[in-house]
């Protein structure tokens, strides 16, 4: 019987198969998941915002950069083999949009940006990005097959 | 920032009198006595939020309100979905259903709840600090809490670790509940309870 592993805000989580990671409630955060398909073992991050650059030291799995660097690390630690992972990213909506009030930073876009390029720096094929919208998300990866449900309150649910 | 019990005490005092000024309102608009109370007030970091609103999925509908003035941060009123119909359909005086996540005479409704209930609390604020806060015109999303929540976080200017978090009480209508937020931005909170003696 497979086991249901939350991952909180600012949280990250490894797992291994038949196990599923879920993180509920994604708004402008992004929820990052990586897998490797042989070893069936993988990981999800939940960040918050592009870069720890400039911030008073904090939570480290916070930040895009430096989360999915301490993902890969403990996703290494199982035995994995770097050539191998792949990954999938949902969130990174706009929740809230003020009439007549030009949006000066889309924080969701600059997050989902920020982890498609720290992805890049890690030679890390991103298969799915669900991303944008003005909806939250609440996400189930299988790190087994990588599969990803993606549950909406009014926007339907799908696998990807 | 650190706060100490003393000040939470205070504050969940501020609380309650921000809750009396939304109570009046509220009975007003809705023409029926509705009283509310604070229980309880918290103050903790963004990312542990959920320990206290519990689901993140839940849907809620969520009035936000920006804060402009010399303390400046955001303002938020937060329900279930199914108390947000249930007080809009007695602002509107009907029975009738009313789907909260499309139908805009609702919402618009719903957004001028949450503009009552947000401004009652900074009016308070104001008195007990003497630094005016003005609010925004509200926006509104019904939707998974944590979403619109960890949106309004995360959206332009630095902030204050430290979320404060009023938890509210509503009677006279059956089965309301729901929760106020202020989300101070960096050195607000400071200069807040800084004016009150705090």
């Amino acid at each position: 019987m497979s086991g249901v592993i939350s991952v909180g805000m600012a949280d990250y989580k490894t797992a291994r198969a038949p196990d599923l990671l879920l993180t509920a409630g994604l708004g402008s955060c992004i929820g990052i998941c990586i897998h490797d398909p042989v070893l069936k073992v993988g990981g999800m991050a939940h960040i918050m915002l592009p870069t720890a650059n400039g911030s008073l030291g904090g939570n480290p799995a916070k930040y895009a950069d430096t989360a999915l660097e301490l993902l890969l690390k403990e996703i290494a630690g199982m035995g994995t083999n770097k050539s191998r992972l792949r990954a999938k990213m949902a969130g990174g909506a706009q929740m809230f949009s003020f009439p007549g009030r030009p949006l000066v930073l889309k924080i969701g876009d600059r997050n989902a940006e920020a982890v498609e390029q720290e992805l890049k720096k890690h030679g890390i094929p991103l298969l799915v990005a669900d991303v944008g919208g003005s909806f939250g998300r609440t996400i189930h990866f299988d790190v087994g097959t990588g599969e990803l449900r993606i549950r909406t309150i009014n926007h339907g649910e799908k696998v990807v | 920032m650190e706060i100490s019990q003393f000040q939470l005490d205070a504050l969940r005092e501020i609380g309650n009198i921000g809750s009396g000024h939304a109570a009046t309102a509220l009975s007003t608009l809705l023409q029926r006595r509705i009283e509310m109370s604070v229980p309880e007030v918290w103050a903790v970091p963004f990312e542990q939020i959920s320990n206290i609103i519990g689901r993140l999925d839940a849907p809620q509908a969520t009035i936000y309100v920006k804060v402009e003035g010399e303390a400046p941060g955001k303002a938020v009123f937060f329900f279930p979905v199914e108390s947000a119909e249930i007080v809009v359909q007695a602002l509107l005086g009907t029975n009738e259903s009313r789907d909260m996540y499309s139908d805009e005479m609702a919402q618009s409704a719903l957004k001028e709840v949450g503009n009552i209930l947000v401004s009652s609390f900074l009016i308070a604020l104001t008195q007990f600090s003497g630094i005016p806060l003005q609010p925004s015109v509200p926006a509104l999303a019904v939707d998974m809490i944590g979403a619109s929540l960890d949106a309004i976080f995360l959206e332009e200017g630095t902030l204050d670790e430290l979320v404060l978090f009023i938890d509210t009480q509503l009677t006279g209508i059956p089965e309301i509940e729901g929760q106020f937020i202020f989300l101070p931005d960096e050195g607000s909170l400071k200069k807040l309870l800084g004016a009150m003696g705090l």
